[in-house]
């Protein structure tokens, strides 16, 4: 199949798929500018995103007002679930402020409580209604690439606290996504406590679902697809490897480097002890090993900030799978495309066989003919009328498919650059900041032995 | 410090690196009062301090080492020897230039033994010896046994005990010729053994070997002293100082082991460290070459990490090359203190009884015999030395703690920066965007 040249004017408009922010023809012209690239009204960048803000559309107008969101707190909690058994859980507290264009000050419009299942029913629609979409991933569900003094337990503080960070990070990703931001769902998930989960089920979304998608390794014997999806397919495989690979070093490198400081420990109880017995040396040796103390205790801090370092990876770690998921719905897309055209060409073949009485493929038809007699011209007008009416609806659906599949590489392709921008542009941030907590141990670490080794000069 | 100094002997007490004057300049030694001994027999071939045949520039008498010179200081000293000029000192001795030699019996190493010196007892301005393990070995012996009231520096152990350890390699060389070194300074400092004519020949024979037979030939006379004491003796009381000195040690050589326990468990961790920062380094330039923009920035990270592991790892080497083999010397240094304790307690042991034995005879001479009389001038004499030894010890253990644990923080601190400096120097690049190039 020919790859169509992205075409300007044409909108995407899913044929069976009817996104609810989509409520009218207004909205989506709206929809469609924006995916052109006219960002005015609509801030799509990581600053954005990086100052907590996002965009949100409003139920009644069409203004879109700047807001932001927190997820503020989070609570533990207990209750019932569908089997009537008791269980515990976290649920976090989100709370949305409109800002005031002109006093700058910002107003509590809605607050409400959500826990993560419900989270990733949001993102799980997100994922059904905008294949298109890089969609933004959410903190893990279990702590992983853990080095050993962290827990790896769900009920941790800690854990929790951070995940509470990767849950507000994710709505303001979402928020502040061009398109996503749009979305009526995610204005519900934000502003309408009750009823939430019945509204998303009600959109009816899993059935929409394509099943193939979630068979991660499943191939699908595309002859032509775009060569920059397989691409991106075989970035995105690589990208996951190799975080995988990072984070997983860098937990055993906390680890190490956790024993050595705390090691030093022991200078400080055992040069305590020395200066005892000492007479000029022992105020030096003490004053010393107090030093050694402050250095021992200096590294649980180092490595909780290295923790958000680690969470930044971890985000892009789960972004790459968003990734694979939109090269993979191209795959599929044109994997149905191409199964498609092959139907249709084979029917034209037989249409013309029956039309021209030449049997030039084996058929069950002929050779039942051959063997018991040839079929009336009654039944083979017959049969060709019905191959006809196929052919033309087969080309119909050939055409719209064809149409779905450049649109989706348009739509798609404009989503990946945007990405690409937001990637380059936050690890960028992540390795500065990264370099930046670095420094700061080595200062710190200059700070401690200039002070022990001063101590040890007045020995 | 120590279990304080000893009593009636004025102690120059502890001096700052700067004000302390030269070992060899000042008079007000210890020694120099308790010459109110004459030195004991054992003593004969070595010269006192008292003799004033010595000719010094200044000339001043070659009195004791009143202040607390720490070897370590000499040794920095000695090593400039252009830059010493009006100083007093008349003896310098360098261990250098390692080399191997094969025969057919056996592979070992030698050691150059450089001496400069003014003194008498030397033919030759200058003497350029070599000289192996076991003839340090040798003269250590040699002192012990003629030289029983006086604390000898302790040699680096004879025999590699972790058979990993290549006796040939670079670095074991070497730092067992920093210990060996440190070992003939210490004996150069003292102001007594530094005359000893065992060291003499040491430094100056063409041929050690043929002096070694000799000296075996003659069974030396050196009296009760020279065996291996075991066991401590029945002493109606012993010096307060040396007691002291005797619980400081025990405690003390504990603290040192802990110590030593300590540093190896840290060189272990940052040895570990050290591995996993070289695994962690390459992994950012695999990622590298998945990317556009970030390509550059990722391979500075790597290449920064790759600095900090360089440094680390020199930071190691270090650390088990220079402080651990310190450390232990000492857990040596006090274990042949101790050794040289319980030899006085001996000598004192004996003295008591001989009393006792005098006091049963119910004689009622007024006079001490001769014997007894013997007997505790030689204690007195092991005393006055011993104690004069110990303050000289303390004060050189306090200077070499003090630049031991100062070169442990330096070189911590000399780690951090060259790791802040790679860290520094690729932010710029880190920040550089794109349009820049």
């Amino acid at each position: 199949m020919e790859q169509a040249p992205p075409d300007l004017e044409r909108q995407w408009q899913p044929a069976t798929l009817e996104p609810l922010g989509h409520t009218d023809a207004g909205l989506q012209a709206a929809v469609g500018e924006e995916a052109e690239g006219s960002r005015d009204e609509v801030p799509g960048d990581g600053t954005e995103h990086a100052l907590g803000l996002g965009v949100l559309m409003t139920e009644n107008n069409f203004g879109l007002k700047k807001i932001e969101i927190s997820v503020s707190e989070a609570e533990k909690r207990t209750g019932r679930n569908a089997m009537n058994m008791q269980e515990t859980y976290t649920a976090y507290l989100i709370e949305t402020r409109s800002v005031e264009h002109t006093d700058g000050q910002s107003v509590l419009t809605d607050s409400l409580w959500r826990r993560y299942s419900e989270f990733e029913l949001l993102r799980n629609y997100l994922l059904v209604y905008y294949p298109h979409i890089v969609v933004p991933p959410l903190p893990e569900k279990r702590a992983e690439f853990v080095w050993h003094k962290l827990s790896a337990d769900n009920m941790d503080p800690d854990f929790v606290e951070r995940r509470r960070i990767g849950l507000e990070n994710f709505l303001l990703r979402v928020a502040s996504h061009p398109i996503l931001c749009r979305d009526k769902i995610f204005y519900l998930f934000l502003t309408q406590e009750g009823n939430w989960k019945e509204t998303v089920n009600e959109t009816g979304f899993q059935l929409k679902a394509d099943s193939r998608l979630k068979a991660l390794n499943a191939t699908f014997r595309v002859k032509n697809p775009d060569k920059r999806f397989t691409e991106l397919k075989h970035y995105s495989d690589e990208l996951q490897s190799v975080i995988s690979h990072l984070l997983r070093v860098r937990a055993r490198v906390a680890d190490r480097l956790y024993g050595v400081y705390k090691v030093h420990g022991n200078y400080g109880r055992v040069f305590s002890e020395w200066s005892a017995i000492e007479k000029e040396m022992g105020d030096g040796l003490q004053s010393a090993g107090h030093h050694m103390d402050v250095y021992a205790s200096s590294i649980d801090d180092i490595l909780e900030d290295e923790e958000h370092y680690a969470d930044q990876l971890k985000e892009y770690l789960f972004y790459a799978e968003a990734l694979r998921a939109v090269c993979r719905k191209h795959e599929l897309m044109q994997y149905d495309l191409e199964m498609a055209a092959q139907d249709l060409a084979s029917k034209k073949q037989q249409c013309e066989e029956l039309a021209t009485g030449t049997v030039r493929t084996f058929s069950l038809k002929g050779m039942t003919t051959k063997l018991f007699g040839q079929e009336t011209p009654e039944q083979r007008e017959a049969r060709i009328k019905v191959l006809e009416e196929q052919i033309n609806e087969g080309e119909q659906q050939l055409k719209s498919k064809n149409l779905e599949g450049r649109e989706f590489v348009k739509n798609a392709w404009a989503d990946i650059e945007r990405f690409k921008e937001q990637k380059n542009h936050d690890l960028k941030e992540a390795l500065i900041s990264y370099a930046v907590m670095q420094i700061s141990m080595c200062k710190k670490g200059i700070q401690v032995w200039t002070n022990a080794k001063e101590c040890f000069s007045k020995m | 410090m120590s279990g304080g100094p000893p009593k009636g002997l004025p102690s120059t007490g502890p001096h700052s690196l700067l004000d302390m004057p030269h070992p060899l300049a000042g008079s007000s030694s210890e020694e120099a009062v308790g010459g109110d001994s004459t030195p004991s027999p054992d003593l004969l071939m070595a010269r006192s301090f008292g003799d004033k045949d010595l000719i010094l520039p200044n000339g001043g008498t070659p009195a004791g080492t009143s202040s607390p010179a720490s070897s370590s200081s000499l040794l920095n000293r000695l090593q400039l020897d252009d830059d010493i000029d009006g100083e007093t000192r008349d003896l310098f001795v360098t261990v250098d230039d390692p080399k191997k030699h094969v025969c057919t019996m056996e592979t070992y190493i030698t050691y150059r033994i450089t001496t400069k010196s003014t003194r008498v007892e030397f033919d030759l301005p200058e003497y350029s010896v070599r000289r192996r393990y076991q003839d340090f070995d040798w003269l250590r012996n040699k002192l012990e046994e003629s030289q029983p009231t006086h604390l000898i520096p302790p040699l680096p152990e004879k025999f590699v005990v972790k058979g990993v350890v290549d006796r040939f390699s670079e670095e074991f060389v070497e730092t067992r010729r920093k210990a060996l070194d440190k070992f003939l300074k210490r004996i150069t400092d003292h102001p007594v053994l530094s005359f000893n004519e065992h060291f003499n020949v040491f430094l100056t024979a063409k041929d050690l070997n043929a002096y070694k037979r000799q000296g075996m030939a003659l069974l030396s006379r050196v009296g009760e002293s020279v065996k291996h004491v075991t066991g401590g003796y029945k002493l109606r009381s012993r010096p307060l100082e040396f007691a002291a000195i005797g619980d400081y040690l025990d405690t003390f050589a504990l603290k040192l082991g802990t110590i030593d326990r300590i540093a190896q468990r840290i060189i272990k961790e940052e040895i570990e460290y050290l591995v996993e920062l070289r695994e962690y380094g390459p992994v950012y330039s695999t990622w590298s070459a998945l990317e556009g923009e970030l390509a550059e920035p990722l391979e500075g990270v790597s290449a920064c990490i790759g600095n900090c592991s360089t440094a680390l790892e020199e930071l190691t080497d270090d650390m088990t090359e220079d402080f651990l083999p310190v450390l232990r010397e000492y857990i040596l240094y006090s274990d042949s203190m101790k050794s040289v304790l319980k030899k006085r307690d001996q000598v004192q042991a004996e003295y008591e009884a001989k009393l006792e034995a005098v006091a049963l005879r119910k004689e009622d001479r007024p006079k001490v015999p001769a014997d007894v009389e013997k007997c505790q001038d030689r204690m007195e004499c092991f005393n006055a030395d011993l104690k004069a030894d110990m303050e000289r010890w303390q004060s050189n253990k306090r200077q070499d703690f003090r630049q031991l644990l100062m070169g442990m923080a330096d070189r911590n601190i000399q780690y951090y920066e060259k790791c802040l400096m790679a860290w520094e120097s690729i932010i710029p690049l880190l920040q550089e965007k794109p349009e820049a190039k």
